[in-house]
């Protein structure tokens, strides 16, 4: 009798997992900060406050493998592991979550990069560790709840949540201009969202006015926008989509707004750095296809010659800014700007391949740059300077270090086999096919903006080879560097799985693309098949509340 | 029943009832000052006195809200109102001065305040600020706010051995005076115009007033009565010195509750009483002429209370002009109040503007809270320069203030944030160019505003503190005021699902004239 009810309860305790496993790992990361602040406050033990930290994120890693291996079928709107609960019934905003392609490699993305950036900051955080450890669970917390949300009002809160505990990164544990950074990190951010937030509510508004009900809801909304219940001038449409855009354009961030970066990067301790570059960023190009393109898709067509253009200044300015900085941490900060305008291109192709490689780049951008900056970090650790004059023939004394620095260069510069080389390549392949560009232009212009952002690759292979060539190559030319040592275990440790990973999304890209495509094709039919007006009622999303795992409310 | 009929033959429309809760405040301020003069000096029996008091009312309130409508019958004449502007504003100024008399107790200790007068005081200032939430007739509001005012003035120079004190009382009654004189000018031409000063008849008769010239002016000049007391830009030149000079917790008072008050006046004035009614041209162009006047006023409060704060080095002046800045975004819910097309969407706004002052009544009296604790005596430490490097020497202190500083931003989870959400929503539900490019100031403004704002929290804890930390000794009053506060903060901010639908419900009709 015993043993039949024992497993029930595992079961139970499964299913309750699963059910809700978006909220656990959303919570788990919370109560983790509030363990960190409890042992702090009462048990005085702030040396081990860093094995809580770790702890919380490599269970949070383990439950969001969940997400993969976990095979059901996705709910009547397309997302899998929904969660729909009232949140506050007078504006009708529910705590609604739930994983599609598009986000579920993102949220992993996040899970697997935080308890690389805590054992990276394992020796490097001196100051106040407890603080630390709780701004950077806390970050968890809000960049998971950004990539879940499907409530456009719970998806703002974590937005602009996800500010607070970087803004605290930077200023505490920042460099020396490091206030200046954090201030401006946070305003520039703040001003974009702040104007998504008015949006947000006009849309509620607009939804009202058509179908008799104000809404949040993403499902609800992408329903009625395809359904075409609800439509918009050409003029509201256009403000809207830009309110949205210029929020998301500023995260990614998408040249002229990129100023915010090069100093947020250079002034954030690393294992802030490598957040920013691995998740934060992606939080921008993820709204723009989550929500710009569902939501305001004749707009959507009609902006993306300008991002498309912008793309491409980004990635050439971002190159050759790149490639006269003198610091390496700002010159990799300098090529975010340049690769992220790769995953903006190939978004706004509005073709499957490129969409796909946006996605796909997005990953591998977050796992190679976030390599990089660690790899900048240990040599900081070592020296406390980042000047490139100041290195010269560190192979000859860290030849561990200058073999993965090597590969990881080469990985974020898109060597074939390597996961770079696998998203350039379908983005440019994307844009070769693109009709983005034909609402203006009688000439093929997508053949010459393939080419321009082609140039990009090429600035990229010279910055980081120069830089390679400047720091690990040649003699040592400066005596402090004689006795340097080469990387820790636990810093090889920290590099193995980014490796690994590099080589493995450069092999054998299917298993990811695979899982992005069919919310990926669903994106980018809904932008591309009601051009003109012609509305298919087949394509439409069938309502959230029909679907059955989602918990309705009373 | 006998002494009824007593009331009954002077005023047949006596209903002791509906102003039970204001009764009650007012009983408790002759209370204290009665007690006072016998036995001087007993700062914790005065004080809870006036908690009872205000206690005993809110629940009176309470139970009027929840029960069916017995009230609602003739009341005053209609002078008195009872929806759900007079209940949601009456919650706030109860809440503000329990939190006043909370956060006073370190100060009253440490200058050897005539407490009992200071809490006789604020008990008066309640009264009126009640009565001015739940007067339906020119008349009565102006009483309210005059009992209010003059209370308020006394409380600036409490402080009277020193300077700045005296100086912030005098500014202000001399200013204030000048303001009620033109808010009574107003209401006397109102009066010319219509006929009436009831509030309900004035809203009938503006569809076809005697003298419509007269309306327009007496409009016109109570915005500019109004326009002072809640300290919109261009009436707002008052503000940091008054603040800056009156002790803080005086300070955070006035900046929550007699801010509050004049909105729920000005609200009822000019919502309820200048309607826009269908058809008719006299009260379009009145509508129209407030409507234009606020918004105007509503941006340029909301950009120069902002930009102001930005150059502050005082934080009780930074306080200040940001506490303008809040009044501009109040009247983004009043504009929006004003443009709501159906009776249920005007509550609905009538109800944001109410859920925004509280969210900044809580938000602002905790930060004025610490601000007095950490000020001592004479308010010594409010330079902004004194917070240097405090984040991790007091971390509780740093991390709620904080807090109150980003729920004053509006950031997502705290009240702040759902505050701006609803105001904001009328403005844009009603979608007229004029209100979008409100809206659109409005989220311009609140980015600017995260400059100084977060340069409090810089100040806390991105720099290292030069010289030396002593955290004073916490009262007990002060840390209630504290942990109401900062619940209140993220209850607010995240459960506030049941608050804002007692607020935004509508009431059945009520307060018709006889």
């Amino acid at each position: 009798m015993e043993q039949p009810r024992k497993f029930a309860d595992f079961k139970n305790i499964m299913d309750f997992i699963t059910e809700n496993l978006i909220t656990i790992l959303i919570l788990v990361p919370i109560l983790g900060s509030l363990m960190t602040l409890g042992f702090q406050v009462f048990l005085k033990v702030e040396a081990s406050l860093k094995w809580v930290a770790l702890a919380c994120t490599i269970v949070n890693f383990a439950v969001s493998l969940v997400l993969i291996f976990d095979k059901r079928t996705a709910s009547a709107s397309g997302f899998f592991f929904e969660e729909n609960v009232a949140w506050i019934r007078a504006i009708n905003t529910n705590y609604h979550v739930g994983v599609d392609g598009l986000s579920l490699w993102l949220v992993i993305l996040t899970t697997f990069i935080m308890p690389i950036a805590v054992i990276s900051s394992w020796n490097a955080v001196e100051k106040r560790p407890a603080a630390f450890y709780i701004f950077i669970l806390l970050l968890e917390s809000a960049m998971l709840g950004v990539f879940v949300s499907l409530d456009l009002l719970v998806f703002y809160l974590f937005f602009e949540a996800s500010l607070v505990p970087m803004f605290f990164l930077i200023g505490i544990w920042g460099g020396e201009n490091r206030i200046y950074a954090a201030v401006k990190f946070f305003i520039f951010t703040a001003l974009g969202s702040l104007l998504m937030l008015a949006a947000i509510i006009a849309l509620y508004y607009l939804h009202a006015d058509a179908t008799g009900v104000g809404s949040f809801d993403y499902v609800t909304l992408v329903n009625s926008i395809r359904l075409g219940n609800l439509t918009f001038t050409a003029m509201t449409g256009t403000l809207l989509f830009l309110a949205f855009a210029l929020a998301f354009a500023i995260k990614v961030p998408l040249f002229p707004f990129h100023t915010w970066l090069p100093d947020a990067h250079t002034e954030a301790p690393t294992a802030g750095s490598v957040i920013l570059a691995a998740v934060l960023l992606k939080m921008g190009t993820y709204g723009l296809m989550r929500f710009c393109f569902t939501l305001f898709p004749d707009a959507s067509r009609e902006f993306a010659p300008v991002f498309i253009v912008l793309a491409i200044i980004g990635i050439i300015y971002g190159a050759l800014v790149a490639m006269v900085q003198p610091d390496v941490k700002r010159l990799v900060a300098y090529s975010s700007v340049a690769h992220m305008g790769f995953v903006i291109l190939g978004m706004f192709s509005f073709t499957e391949m490129g969409m796909q490689g946006a996605v796909f780049q997005m990953l591998a951008h977050g796992v190679s740059t976030g390599a990089l900056f660690l790899l900048v970090g240990f040599i900081y650790e070592r020296r406390h300077t980042r000047a490139i004059s100041e290195f010269g023939g560190l192979a000859n004394v860290m030849p561990i270090y200058a073999t993965i620095f090597v590969i990881t260069a080469m990985s974020s510069v898109g060597l074939p086999f390597l996961n770079g080389f696998v998203g350039e390549f379908l983005i440019m392949a994307g844009m070769w096919k693109s009709q983005a560009l034909a609402v203006t232009a009688t000439a093929n212009w997508n053949y010459i903006a393939t080419m321009a952002a082609g140039t990009g690759v090429i600035f990229a292979a010279v910055y980081l080879l120069w830089m390679m060539q400047r720091v690990l190559f040649g003699k040592v030319s400066n005596p402090k560097n004689k006795n340097l040592t080469d990387l820790t275990y636990r810093e090889i440790g920290l590099m193995v799985p980014l490796l690994i990973l590099m080589v493995f999304m450069g092999v054998y890209p299917k298993p990811f693309l695979d899982a992005t495509k069919e919310s990926v094709v669903s994106i980018q039919k809904g932008v591309m098949e009601q051009a003109g007006g012609v509305i298919e009622k087949a394509e439409a999303v069938p309502e959230s509340k029909n679907s059955k795992p989602v918990h309705q409310t009373k | 029943m006998n002494s009824l009929l007593l009331i009954d033959l002077v005023n047949p429309n006596a209903n002791i009832s509906i102003i039970l809760p204001e009764l009650i405040v007012a009983l408790a301020g002759i209370i204290v000052m009665v007690y006072d003069s016998f036995f001087p000096k007993q700062r914790n029996v005065t004080g809870i006195i006036s908690l009872i008091g205000l206690a005993v009312s809110a629940i009176l309130l309470a139970i009027m809200w929840s029960g069916d409508n017995i009230y609602a019958a003739g009341s005053w004449n209609g002078m008195i109102a009872h929806d759900n502007l007079r209940l949601g504003f009456s919650f706030v100024f109860l809440l503000v001065s329990a939190l006043t008399i909370l956060i006073s107790t370190v100060w009253v200790e440490n200058e050897d305040v005539p407490v009992g007068e200071y809490h006789a005081l604020l008990m008066f200032a309640t009264f009126g600020m009640m009565l001015m939430a739940s007067g339906n007739d020119l008349v009565v509001i102006f009483l309210g706010l005059e009992t209010l005012s003059i209370a308020t003035y006394v409380m600036a120079g409490l402080r009277k051995a020193d300077l700045k004190s005296n100086e912030s009382a005098m500014k202000y009654f001399i200013l204030g005076s000048f303001a009620s004189a033109f808010l009574l000018y107003g209401m006397a031409l109102i009066y010319g115009a219509t006929g009436s000063t009831n509030i309900t008849e004035i809203a009938a008769k503006v569809a076809d007033p005697n003298f419509p010239a007269l309306l327009l002016i007496g409009a016109a000049m109570l915005i500019i009565g109004f326009g002072f007391k809640v300290a919109t830009v261009p009436f707002h030149i008052w503000t940091p010195d008054v603040y800056e000079g009156a002790p803080s917790p005086v300070t955070g008072f006035m900046a929550a509750g007699p801010k509050a008050a004049a909105f729920a006046s000005f609200l009822r004035v000019f919502v309820l009483g200048f309607p826009l009614i269908a058809g008719v041209q006299a009260s379009g162009y009145l509508h129209e002429t407030w409507m234009t006047a606020l918004s105007v006023m509503a941006i340029l409060t909301m950009t120069v209370g902002n930009v102001a704060a930005i150059m502050q080095n005082n934080i009780k002046r930074m306080l200040a002009y940001s506490s303008i800045a809040h009044a501009g975004y109040a009247l983004v819910g009043f504009i929006g109040a004003g443009a709501a097309k159906t009776i249920q969407a005007r509550d609905e706004a009538i109800a944001s503007v109410a859920f925004y002052m509280l969210t900044y009544a809580v938000t602002n009296l905790g930060a004025f809270a610490i601000i007095t604790f950490l000020g001592q005596k004479n308010d010594r430490r409010t330079e902004i320069e004194d917070y240097n490097g405090i984040g991790f020497k007091s971390p509780v202190l740093a991390f709620t203030l904080s807090l109150f500083m980003l729920s004053l931003l509006g950031l997502p989870l705290t009240a702040g944030f759902m505050g701006k959400v609803l105001v904001f929503r009328p403005a844009l539900e009603a979608g007229t160019t004029l209100l979008t490019v409100v809206v659109v100031a409005a989220v311009i403004n609140t980015a600017i505003s995260a400059y100084y704002y977060l340069r409090l929290i810089v100040v806390m804890f991105f720099r290292e503190r030069t010289t030396a930390w002593l955290e004073p000794k916490m009262s007990v009053g002060l840390a209630a005021a504290l942990l109401i506060t900062v619940l209140g903060v993220f209850y607010f901010g995240i459960f506030s699902d049941s608050v804002i639908e007692k607020f935004s419900q509508s009431m059945p009709a009520v307060s018709r004239v006889k």
